[in-house]
């Protein structure tokens, strides 16, 4: 894996991403019509919206492989995932009643799918509290992994949300029905941003889960030693 | 002149990332440090045991 694509290459290949988002975010993206230069927030909360969930798709999977054969490799990439997706869930919430304010009038109200990405956010603190607070950490890899896996149904009803009930959030924009969609070139920028935004996420999460594995060798390596001082 | 609410999401945005990266990178190099330091205690005294085995 670091042969074939070294960190290097993949930092590279992020900057270059981010870079051709901020481009066409800015100069490609038509200036939309009733809210003007301020939708242009869109394409920083939506992907980051899209990253968050899809991180914790990942806790979720690598929960159940955890709880299911025990792999240590497995509660290293819900634990890593957690850190990294909490990061883009709070870029998510941070956006949104930036955007929300000029657009609507108001920071924030309790709608459905507002609410539902609090608790998202809220999941992840959950998640990351019980990893560091609780001391065993076998109880706190199993804990974690039951989070992981009950917060799952958060993230399926939160992407349903603008589907199943009238929000104060608009309607989903891709993939949403036959009313739906989006300007070609918004579409674009939208999944270019999206790109850089998974680049993002999948760089940060390698380095992340270098340091769960450099953390876990230094443990193994303390326990050797304890265990040489008890011998002699 | 930038509307305020986009100048301000994006700086946000871009704030978070970075602070994170530098937050990772700070760690990543505890962690080495630490862990050389914890290789380098364990070479010492099996060097040292090898060395008085050695002896008559």
């Amino acid at each position: 894996m670091k042969k074939k694509f070294p960190i290097s290459v993949h930092l590279a290949l992020t900057l270059a991403a981010l870079f051709v988002a901020l481009y066409m975010i800015f100069l490609y993206a038509p200036e939309e019509m009733t809210m003007g230069e301020v939708q242009r927030i869109f394409y920083v909360h939506v992907p980051a919206a899209w990253t968050a969930l899809l991180g914790f798709i990942i806790i979720f999977i690598s929960s159940i492989v955890y709880l299911w054969k025990r792999s240590q490799f497995a509660d290293e990439l819900a634990s890593s995932t957690a850190e990294v997706g909490f990061i883009f869930c709070t870029c998510v919430l941070v956006t949104g009643p930036l955007w929300a304010k000029p657009a609507w009038g108001i920071w924030w109200t309790w709608d459905a799918r507002l609410t539902l990405t609090f608790l998202l956010w809220l999941l992840y603190v959950a998640y990351l509290m019980l990893r560091n607070y609780l001391i065993n950490p076998g109880r706190a890899a199993n804990l974690c992994a039951v989070v992981g896996v009950i917060g799952f149904v958060d993230v399926i009803i939160d992407y349903m949300a603008i589907r199943w009930w009238r929000t104060q959030h608009p309607q989903p924009v891709v993939g949403g029905g036959p009313n739906s969609g989006l300007d070609p070139k918004m579409l674009a920028t939208l999944l270019v941003s999206w790109v850089a935004f998974m680049f993002l996420f999948f760089l940060l999460l390698r380095v992340r889960l270098g340091l769960a594995q450099m953390r876990r060798e230094l443990g193994d390596i303390r326990h050797i030693l304890a265990f040489k001082a008890s011998e002699d | 002149m930038v509307n305020k609410y986009l100048f301000l999401a994006y700086a946000f945005t871009w704030l978070i990332f970075i602070l994170y990266a530098w937050n990772l990178s700070r760690r990543q190099a505890r962690l080495r440090k630490e862990l050389e330091e914890v290789k380098r205690r364990i070479s010492e005294p099996s060097s040292a045991t090898t060395s008085m085995e050695s002896k008559p």
